[in-house]
């Protein structure tokens, strides 16, 4: 790793209060890679606002006209009206295209918010409590807690739900392993719980959790889309965080802040998040890329947000029957898709580079 | 011996916690799987007779009890006398997995899982190959060749792949070699040994390219890493020959956090691949599975899920152990 003259080195592991760091950004400028990252994702930004504005056509209305002068009653090719075709109802595939954009953007950038905060979270309080002595919960709340969330849903109406929070309760709870049994109560370990959790969540089918937030909320929408992706997305940053937050918590400077007699939340707030902060960054900006990747991948397989939305997974599936005779209606999604989750990850990649020199 | 009992505890109550999620989520979908079985246009007389032999009357904790007893129950000893009861159990020794009968297809669900299993296995261990292969060539070739064009292409090619979803690269290579050259079958699954080796190709081939993105980037750094250790130019010196070096001193030690990401990857493609599945139409557990929650085949999504989940926990704990038995640093400590 070469610095230019001039730029100060930046120290060596984590510091306690970051000084602004100019090298980041003349290593992120630096890496090819990242500028293609974020040239690609700029494009996308623009082409997602401008490009519904800008074109004449409508992402909904067929061109039915054209349609009965076809005579062959293929999608229409490229030409000076439709610049990269139709889709088989005479729907300009640029401005749908550019909805898509839209969409995409929105899910995987809302999605990830939602992992991030989630994850963050999660992460920082098991990494920070990971091999401590944990809380002592007596007996009468620990044996009142999942009983008290069983009524809670029951009087709901939903026996199924409550039982569905007593396995989740007891997975948090991490009954099953580590839990020292004392005279007084339960000893309850964030690390150890959060993780159960974790684990759990990782082994469940994505799939089934679609459809049920999906049929809960009537039918899919970008809500239950977000709401899904949002659950779920959470688990892998949590973990990443977690791991980070170990490696923090064992400097000298939280052990300092600790010895100063600093509250566990000021330490949290003003030594441990700064420092995962570079981390989360580059988890999130290629945890958008994973996201617009899934919600591709949900209204490929039909069951995302249903049609005559248009998503670009559904226009590569409507495509997909068409590759011999319209190549545009799969190419034009497919490259799409492709270059948003490549620009993503090159983003990703290089701010890494950028804000974690030591790794790599 | 401790640790590894625990972790297996840990990893049944994983299990249990997923299947029992599963039932209950399942349970409150919307959709009538008596009216799905009677059809759209049967009397409500007969939408309830169907519901009374699926046994969906009961109330859904009654379901539930009744489900968890017979997944995995005792045989008893005078087993001919009922036979029948024990139709679609799956047998280990004295101990019963029972996993009820599909409502669609009118079998045992482990009979269905048993036909499906083996293919999805199958492509498994076949894009595994694919995946291997390509990953520790050219993770190595770009390692070695470090910094040069050669280098920056495989990296660069790999970050494409990492970007490229399966049904993505799907579509193109079965544009490719199934519509414009016309080597393999578009599809399908075949019926003769000769089709299914054909159609095996190109859903192994995505997902391999897929995950071989991965396996590349793994090797090559591992490897940077290790041709400067002291190990390998003590071989060198020594006069063990370059090739030696980087195969036998570099590239093995390289193998150890790989075997863990194969671990890891394989209960993961067991549990099986879904876009690819489809794709293709390789009749597997992933395409399987999208089938059952579309028609709301209870039994056989729990079937699915069970099987899917246990291959995720099982490759946990191998890739657990696989450290411990590859890397004696470890095993010391």
């Amino acid at each position: 790793m070469s610095l230019p003259l001039g730029v100060a080195k930046p120290p060596e592991g984590a510091v306690a209060n970051a000084p602004q760091d100019w090298g980041a950004l003349v290593r992120f400028k630096r890496n090819r890679g990242a500028v293609v990252g974020a040239t690609l994702v700029g494009m996308l930004a623009l082409f997602a606002v401008l490009g519904p504005i800008l074109s004449s056509h409508d992402p909904y209305a067929s061109d039915f006209v054209r349609g009965v002068r076809m005579d062959t009653g293929t999608p229409v090719g490229p030409s000076s009206e439709f610049w990269l075709g139709t889709d088989r109802v005479f729907r300009d595939e640029l401005v749908r295209l550019a909805v898509g954009a839209r969409l995409s953007l929105l899910i995987g950038i809302a999605a990830t918010l939602i992992a991030s905060t989630v994850g963050a979270a999660v992460g920082i309080v098991a990494g920070y409590t990971e091999g401590s002595r944990g809380v002592v919960l007596p007996w009468p709340v620990a044996l009142s807690l999942p009983f008290a969330l069983f009524l809670a849903v029951y009087e709901h109406g939903v026996a199924a739900l409550g039982l569905v929070a007593i396995a989740v309760m007891a997975s948090a709870l991490g009954i099953a392993r580590e839990v020292g049994w004392l005279r007084t109560g339960v000893r309850f370990n964030a690390d150890v719980s959060l993780m159960r959790l974790v684990d759990v969540g990782l082994s469940f089918p994505f799939l089934l959790l679609v459809m049920a937030v999906g049929s809960a909320l009537e039918r899919t929408s970008v809500v239950s889309i977000l709401a899904v992706l949002g659950l779920t997305g959470w688990l892998g940053t949590a973990r990443l965080v977690r791991a980070k937050t170990m490696q923090i918590r064992s400097h000298d400077f939280v052990t300092a802040a600790r010895g100063l007699g600093a509250s566990t939340l000021s330490i949290l707030a003003r030594h441990i998040l700064p420092n995962v902060a570079g981390t989360l960054i580059v988890v999130s900006t290629i945890s958008v890329a994973q996201m617009i990747l899934a919600e591709s991948v949900l209204s490929y397989l039909g069951v995302g947000i249903p049609p005559p939305t248009p998503t670009w997974g559904h226009m590569l599936f409507e495509g997909q029957d068409y590759y011999g005779a319209a190549p545009w209606m799969v190419l034009a999604p497919a490259a799409a898709i492709l270059m948003a989750v490549l620009g993503f990850n090159l983003l990703g990649e290089g701010l890494r580079d950028a804000l974690d020199p030591q790794e790599r | 011996m401790k640790v590894l009992l625990s972790r297996l505890g840990w990893a049944l109550f994983v299990v249990w916690s997923v299947v029992t999620i599963t039932f209950f989520v399942e349970a409150v979908l919307p959709a009538d799987p008596a009216r799905m079985v009677a059809g759209a246009q049967a009397r409500p007389v007969d939408v309830d007779r169907i519901r009374k032999q699926l046994g969906l009357d009961a109330p859904i904790t009654t379901r539930y009890a009744i489900y968890m007893r017979r997944l995995v129950h005792l045989a008893p000893s005078s087993a001919p006398a009922n036979a029948k009861d024990h139709a679609g159990c799956v047998a280990f020794g004295p101990i019963h997995v029972d996993l009820g009968r599909s409502y669609d297809q009118r079998r045992p669900v482990a009979v269905i899982l048993g036909e499906r299993l083996p293919r999805t296995v199958a492509l498994a261990i076949a894009a595994m190959f694919v995946q291997l292969a390509i990953g520790i060539f050219s993770g190595v070739i770009a390692a070695l060749r470090k910094g040069t064009a050669l280098d920056t292409g495989v990296v660069a090619m790999s970050l494409i792949g990492v970007s490229a979803p399966t049904f993505i690269l799907g579509v193109f290579l079965q544009f490719l070699f199934g519509h414009k050259l016309r080597w393999l079958p578009l599809d399908g699954f075949g019926t003769t040994t000769l089709d299914h080796l054909k159609s095996i190709v190109l859903p192994a081939l995505t997902l391999g390219i897929f995950g071989a993105s991965y396996y590349t980037r793994l090797v090559r750094d591992e490897m940077i890493v290790l041709m400067k250790t002291d190990y390998v130019r003590t071989a060198r010196a020594k006069g063990a020959s370059f090739t030696r070096a980087v195969l036998a001193h570099a590239l093995r030690n390289a193998l150890v956090p790989l075997a863990t990401v194969v671990a890891l990857d394989l209960g993961a493609l067991v549990g099986g691949a879904i876009v690819t599945e489809t794709l293709f139409r390789w009749p597997g557990l992933g395409a399987l599975s999208v089938t059952a929650l579309v028609n709301r085949d209870g039994p056989v999504v729990m079937g699915t899920v069970i099987v899917t989940s246990c291959a995720i926990v099982l490759a946990n704990l191998i890739a657990d152990s696989v450290y411990v038995l590859l890397d004696p640093r470890v095993r010391r400590s």
